[in-house]
């Protein structure tokens, strides 16, 4: 019933959730991925959610009980819970409680994967899969030395500052580029596998770029304006402005 | 945006039907839904659908969490109907 492919790509995310990461361990992995789940059902997000403002709401999350900091469980919270209102002052108020921009990023890609796959699961009638086992492990601490600020909240990695350390991340090898470097494909590139993790799993989900372009063919059993239709719908809901 | 205006897409109508009730609550809704898409669209639409669903409800997080900003050739080609469906209140709507 499911593409290989997308078999394999949901395989892939989930050995590579519970390995070590660039600024996470496979257990804090884990961790924030069980949390994203949980946060569904956090009574302090479904109010934030439906004040006119989220400011407008005091009061603490309900958590799980693992060792994420509080300033990672309410990063968590409120990108799977409410997140077209988030804005940078908010950000910034995780970088002052300690929060790294680095690890961020990386959170940011494991609530994103784990939120992609559940939706599908959900949307399509499937199980959800369980959390895997974490895997121990140091993570990397690695940070592109050409990372900059200046496009968002966080620096990035352009494709044209990419150096021989850095892994192929907008897939330049052996070329042309596949992943041109787009602001959304550059926004977890600080954390380049975290980029490369999710866009490995969106290229399943929805399309490559190249595919995404080629419109003398259709690459799923949904047709382009069909595909774009859903996405349109979805941004919309989501309030995603991009 | 409030799903009302005819698409033009063949299948437009339970596709919509179908995001609105994947992310929704109502899990009686979302087997309508996807019953529909799957007897209109057949089985393999209806998974690759649903897999689109997915890849954008997380990737409109990263999006947001990390504030990228539209490329200017992107905002000057939808300009118009960014302004037509209003959807310069997000970005209001920030905090």
């Amino acid at each position: 019933m499911i593409r290989e492919d997308l078999t394999n790509a949901q395989t892939q995310a989930w050995q590579r959730l519970a390995a070590p990461g660039t600024w996470w361990t496979g257990a804090e992995h884990v961790a924030i991925a069980a949390e994203a789940r949980y946060a569904r059902d956090c009574a302090f997000c479904a109010q934030r959610a439906a004040a006119l403002s989220p400011l407008a709401v005091a009061g603490t999350h309900d958590r799980l009980d693992s060792p994420l900091p509080d300033a990672a469980v309410e990063a968590i919270h409120r990108i799977r819970t409410d997140p077209g209102r988030l804005g940078e002052t908010w950000f910034l108020r995780l970088r002052a409680a300690c929060l790294s921009e680095e690890a961020y990023v990386e959170l940011v890609s494991i609530v994103a994967v784990v939120t992609a796959i559940d939706t599908f699961r959900h949307a399509a009638g499937l199980e959800p899969t369980p959390l895997p086992a974490p895997i121990d492990g140091a993570p990397t601490h690695y940070r592109p030395r050409n990372a900059r600020p200046g496009l968002c909240w966080v620096d990035t990695l352009a494709p044209e500052d990419v150096t021989p350390d850095d892994p192929d991340l907008y897939r330049e090898l052996p070329g042309p580029r596949e992943r041109y470097g787009a602001n959304i494909q550059r926004a977890l590139s600080l954390v380049p596998h975290s980029m490369m993790h999710w866009w490995d799993l969106l290229e399943a989900l929805y399309q490559s770029s190249r595919e995404m372009r080629d419109f003398d063919r259709e690459y799923r059993a949904v047709t382009h304006p069909q595909i774009e239709l859903i996405a349109a719908r979805v941004a919309a809901l989501n309030r995603c402005e991009y | 945006m409030d799903g009302a205006t005819a698409t033009g897409v063949p299948g437009g109508e339970v596709l919509i039907a179908l995001v609105d009730a994947a992310l929704g609550r109502d899990e009686a809704t979302l087997v309508q839904a996807r019953a529909a898409v799957r007897a209109s669209l057949g089985l393999a639409a209806l998974i690759d659908a649903t897999a689109v669903i997915g890849g954008f409800d997380g990737i409109t997080r990263i999006a947001d969490a990390t504030g990228i900003p539209l490329e200017p050739p992107k905002a000057e080609q939808t300009a118009d109907f960014f302004a037509a469906l209003g959807i310069g209140q997000f970005r209001a709507e920030k905090v």
